[in-house]
């Protein structure tokens, strides 16, 4: 028989401290996808265009990203950079980490949702008099965000839950600070409960957001 | 006027044309026929400059396409082209596929875009389906899409590459239909075809393209009734 | 952690230290053999029990699936560790690691083979069985070899993403440490961390590059074969 009592009012108490912690988790999240997009549509171009010198970059950039634990990502941030006397907290090294990882794979589904965007399309907009800026803009563009959106949601998922390695550095987000509370406590199993219960709410939102965004956005 | 110099176009080491001349007149209705591969499609992307040449020339109504200086997006508002893939913009309505070009390349007013498309799509007769998306279409349908779509340009040209290749047999009508009014009303037109029946009824002339050369031209009653040449013979026995 | 203080033993990366990644690295590995076996295993189960289409199979499964894929891996270490210890199994943080991640890998897995499942089109399945192929034949000789094909990719990304992850089993403390744990343990001691942490990274490069190379070589195979056949 199990031999335990759950005690669920211990984690009831820093609740306020668990928001904290689920506040910064969002932060880390949004500002790391904005800024891995943002890379992601330069770099999805660069790699397209096959400039040499850039284009190799971006490639090894993504491979960087892809064939390497983002655990092993945050460390570097944190520990590694000090090599060169760069010294950063654990927020920068957890936000740089995941909006590098983003930047990798965000490229990746871009690059992507662009090829699979035919030649076809491009020359029916062209033989309208469109310029190649009016091709895109009205009728690429368009197209490949309607391929990459689910794609970029699940790596915003991605992101979330990743945030959480921040825990291993000492950063206080949703994770870390359920860490620093239950070790106060000793009540491992209700604090993680809790947790778990936060991120899967939070997962759960972001894909019901983004399907009502899509539903509206994409008609057709 | 239309006219086609000794064009010359490969494909990395394959040559596809091998020194074509064509004039297409005013008013001219001129089919082009051949087999699979012989070069007749790309000729039609060539005449719009969608495929660069290597050499040759060919101007239309004066203005050479593939000169440096020349405004390629302009000339293109002229020059109407169907393919065979439909290639409709599928994230925009009927209505918004039509009005878009003229909106943002003739810099029409909305008001006048949508009026302009309407009157498009009410001339390839789909004026219930305005609010429809392409992929609620079938494909005949979204074939008379795609050409009210370049004629909402107002184009002095028209060109049609193999359209109705991709249809099923019961929706191939519908489309020539629209061929046949637009022959009405005086439209210049190009069409790669393999509907041997429809060209005979609707061009001037025919052109046979045989391995990147034009092998015979003349009034339908010659190339399809009475080839003169042995390629062309041999081609029509397989097709008819 | 003082850059003047004396180091109290050997400061340079020596022979044992080596030899603690090498090993660290093999723990990687055998982590993702294991896991990513018994994951794929559960996964082509769920998967396949998905398409059967009962709610009362697909509410649990479906449950089952979506809290694996939106809770954190380090949350789930740390409950499925915990459950064990309320429910009185004594069983090592290694060991109830290589569950979590088994259970972990295998909700992916499933997701990906019941996508395999359903892109094997209708008629190709009614042709199967208007052969007088029984369910099962069907799908051993027909659906599930045609859709293999189809999510292979797919399933090869999902074992990368493993061995990525199981460097997140550092929470527990296990013993043997995996690559990235030797490597913190080797850090704390010469602190070298950014040359420490760039032999990992090649460690694990490598690593997924042979698991890439051999996805790329099977499915190339494939190919082929469609080749032949066409």
């Amino acid at each position: 028989m199990i031999d335990y009592t759950f005690q669920w009012r211990v984690v009831w108490r820093v609740w306020p401290e668990l928001a904290k912690g689920a506040v910064v988790t969002l932060e880390i999240t949004v500002l790391s996808m904005l800024i891995g997009l943002a890379f992601a549509l330069v770099f999805a171009v660069v790699r397209r265009s096959r400039i040499p010198v850039l284009s190799q970059f971006v490639h090894g950039w993504v491979e960087l990203a892809r064939n390497t634990p983002a655990l092993l990502q945050i460390y570097m941030a944190y520990f590694g950079l000090g090599a060169f006397g760069i010294h950063i907290g654990a927020y920068t090294a957890v936000l740089g980490a995941i909006a590098f990882n983003n930047a990798g794979y965000l490229t990746e589904i871009l690059r992507g949702g662009l090829e699979s965007i035919s030649r076809q399309q491009r020359m029916a907009a062209l033989s309208l008099g469109m310029n190649r800026f009016q091709a895109y803009r009205y009728i690429i563009f368009p197209q490949v965000m309607r391929i990459v959106f689910l794609p970029v949601m699940n790596q915003t998922i991605w992101a979330m839950l990743g945030t959480s390695l921040g825990m291993i550095i000492g950063l206080q987000e949703l994770t870390g600070a359920t860490a620093f509370q239950q070790s106060l406590t000793f009540r491992p199993f209700e604090f993680y409960f809790v947790a778990a219960v936060a991120y899967y709410v939070i997962a759960k939102t972001i894909i019901l957001a983004s399907r009502l965004a899509a539903a509206r956005l994409f008609r057709g | 006027m239309i006219e086609i110099q000794d064009v010359r176009k490969s494909f990395d080491t394959l040559e596809v044309l091998r020194g074509i001349d064509l004039t297409v007149e005013k008013g001219e209705v001129v089919c082009i026929i051949g087999a699979s591969g012989s070069g007749k499609s790309t000729l039609l992307l060539c005449i719009n400059g969608l495929e660069p040449i290597q050499s040759g020339r060919i101007t239309v109504d004066g203005t050479d396409v593939h000169a440096r200086g020349t405004d390629i997006n302009r000339l293109r508002q002229r020059i109407g082209i169907v393919f065979q893939q439909f290639n409709v913009f599928p994230h925009l309505t009927v209505l918004e596929n039509v009005a878009l070009a003229p909106r943002i390349v003739l810099g029409n007013s909305r008001a006048e875009a949508v009026d302009k498309a309407k009157t498009q799509i009410a001339h390839v007769d789909l004026t219930d389906k305005l609010d429809a998306y392409p992929a609620q279409l079938s494909g005949g349908q979204q074939q008379r899409l795609a050409i009210a779509r370049a004629l909402a340009m107002g184009p002095s040209y028209m060109l049609f590459d193999e359209i109705t290749s991709a249809l099923d047999p019961e929706l191939v009508g519908e489309v020539l239909d629209a061929l046949r009014m637009l022959r009405g009303e005086g439209m210049t037109m190009v069409a790669v075809t393999h509907e041997i029946p429809f060209a005979r009824e609707v061009a001037n002339r025919i052109v046979f393209i045989d391995e990147g050369r034009i092998c015979e031209m003349g009034p339908p009653a010659q190339v399809i009734d009475d080839p003169q040449e042995e390629r062309t013979r041999q081609f029509l026995s397989k097709v008819l | 952690m003082g850059s003047t203080a004396v180091p109290l033993y050997s400061s340079g990366f020596s022979w044992g230290d080596f030899e603690l990644m090498l090993q660290g690295a093999g723990i990687t590995l055998v982590l993702t053999l294991l896991s990513g076996a018994a994951g794929t295993a559960l996964g082509i189960v769920v998967g396949w029990a998905r398409t059967l289409d009962r709610w009362y199979i697909t509410y649990p499964l479906v449950g089952y699936i979506d809290v694996i894929r939106s809770v954190p891996l380090i949350i789930q270490f740390i409950l499925f560790n915990s459950v064990f210890a309320i429910l009185g199994f004594r069983i090592s943080p290694f060991w109830s690691g290589m569950f979590t991640l088994s259970l972990y890998i295998g909700g992916y897995v499933a997701e990906v083979v019941k996508a395999g499942i359903d892109s094997v089109p209708r008629n190709t399945r009614r042709a199967a069985r208007g052969l007088g192929m029984s369910y099962f034949q069907d799908l051993r000789y027909v659906t599930l070899p045609i859709g293999v094909k189809a999510v292979f990719p797919a399933w090869i990304g999902l074992m990368l993403g493993l061995m990525k992850d199981t460097s997140l089993i550092a929470v527990l403390g296990a013993t043997p440490p995996e690559l990235l744990r030797a490597s913190q343990i080797i850090i704390n001691r010469i602190q070298e961390p950014l040359l420490i942490l760039l032999g990992a990274g090649v460690f694990y490069f490598v690593m997924c590059a042979v698991i890439s190379r051999f996805g790329g070589r099977v499915e190339a195979r494939w190919a082929i074969e469609r080749g032949v056949l066409r």
